[in-house]
């Protein structure tokens, strides 16, 4: 097994490859951190001289074809989830004081006041332009990770069956000689391994990247009907969809369900498991 | 004398005339110039061009399609051995197999395994809050 680690996007990247140790194997692997690296140019909000943080000065660029299809899947995703998933937080995620990479947030920071959830949030993507509508700007830090991971995937799987992790929303190619690739998901109590054999997986949760503003705890899944940080509801989310990226939204929008986490994963019909705010972890969407 | 000779000078010269109009009546130069409207033109390539696309796309569907029916034909073929196989196994002393061969066993009718499931194997890789 072929493996190679490496830190992207804020996270731990690690990509397995299942094929012999050839020069071909090393280049495909060294492939998948260039890759990453290249997404992490386009879309960081923490690079002053990314497209998207361009997009977001300006209001309206010329995109290229990465920015383009990341937003169009994120407003489709808005418009499957009824707005559970929404790319245009990233004022609310700034105003809950995210507005710096994660090692670098200043707990004592004032705190702001979150965007209005009343406002208009209009992307459009015409031809090669996307246009953000006034105060509008994109926050597409989840949704990349899958989308990189789905790519990568398919650097790796011409040379055998292989798995991509961005930091927890992984990606799967082909099935392993032993089998579909275990997965350890945390549960409170102790650990729990899905065997997954293609497509996605992702986990949404409060359980990490959470900070402290003047003494208030706060973490990242902004909900967006308050624009502050979600209150209540599960821990984490775990879901498998036929690719990270869809795994990722379906995470986020189950997580951010609230209370109808369990309720919203069995009508999406989607394998997830979910570790409540009481510490009991659920099985749905035929896991159980 | 003179006057007739005028006389005929001036039949001739009328005669000239009338040929001469009935001429320029007869080329019609009030009707079409006989170009054909560009639009038109634009119009008849784009139908060529559908016409050529719906020729192929009609092949792809044909060839398509036969591929498929010869899938079907395969997959009834399977089945109809495999509902005859376990027909046979619920019949003590009947014949394993009768008929068509038998399905092989990796094309056979499975249900598609979940892409998930609860496993007790050593994980490779884990996952988190992302």
């Amino acid at each position: 097994m072929e493996r190679l680690a490496f830190g992207a996007m804020g996270t731990r990247v690690e990509a397995l490859l299942e094929a012999p140790p050839t020069q071909k194997a090393r280049v495909a692997l060294a492939r998948v951190r260039e890759e990453f690296e290249r997404l992490e140019r386009i879309f960081s909000r923490f690079i002053r001289e990314s497209e998207l943080s361009r997009l977001n000065e300006a209001g309206a660029i010329d995109a290229g074809r990465d920015l383009r299809v990341v937003v169009e899947l994120a407003l489709a995703a808005r418009e499957r989830t009824a707005g559970r998933f929404d790319p245009t937080l990233h004022d609310a995620l700034v105003a809950a004081g995210y507005d710096r990479t994660f090692d670098e947030l200043d707990e004592d920071a004032a705190p702001r006041p979150a965007p209005d959830p009343g406002a208009a949030r209009d992307v459009i993507v015409r031809g090669r332009r996307i246009t953000l509508g006034p105060g509008v700007r994109l926050d597409l830090g989840g949704i990349v990770k899958g989308y990189a991971a789905d790519r990568c995937t398919r650097i790796l799987a011409p040379l055998g069956p292989c798995l991509v992790n961005a930091g927890g929303d992984l990606a799967v190619a082909g099935t392993r000689s032993e089998g579909p690739w275990p997965v350890a998901v945390d549960v409170p109590d102790g650990r729990l391994t899905l065997a997954v054999a293609e497509g996605g997986l992702a986990t949404s949760g409060r359980d990490r990247r959470r900070w402290r503003q003047r003494g208030e705890e706060r973490h990242h899944l902004i909900d967006p009907a308050t624009c502050r940080p979600a209150e209540g509801g599960p821990l984490t989310v775990t879901v498998a969809a036929p690719s990270a990226t869809e795994a990722e939204v379906a995470s986020k929008a189950i997580f951010l369900a609230g209370p109808r986490a369990q309720q919203e994963a069995e009508l999406l019909g989607a394998p997830a498991v979910i570790v409540g705010g009481d510490g009991r972890t659920r099985l749905v969407g035929g896991l159980a | 004398m003179t006057d007739h000779v005028a006389r005929l000078y001036a039949g001739a010269l009328a005669l000239l005339v009338f040929f001469l109009v009935w001429a320029v009546v007869a080329a019609r130069p009030w009707a079409d110039t006989g170009e054909t409207d560009p639009r038109m033109k634009a119009l008849e390539r784009r139908e060529q061009r559908l016409a050529r696309e719906s020729r192929r796309v009609n092949r792809v569907v044909e060839r398509r399609f036969a591929v498929y029916r010869r899938r079907l034909a395969r997959r009834r073929k399977e089945i109809a051995a495999a509902e005859a196989e376990a027909a046979a196994a619920a019949v003590p002393g009947a014949p394993a197999v009768s008929g068509a061969a038998p399905a092989p066993v990796a094309s056979a009718p499975a249900a598609a395994p979940p892409p998930v499931a609860v496993t007790t194997s050593a994980p490779v890789t884990a996952t988190g809050s992302s």
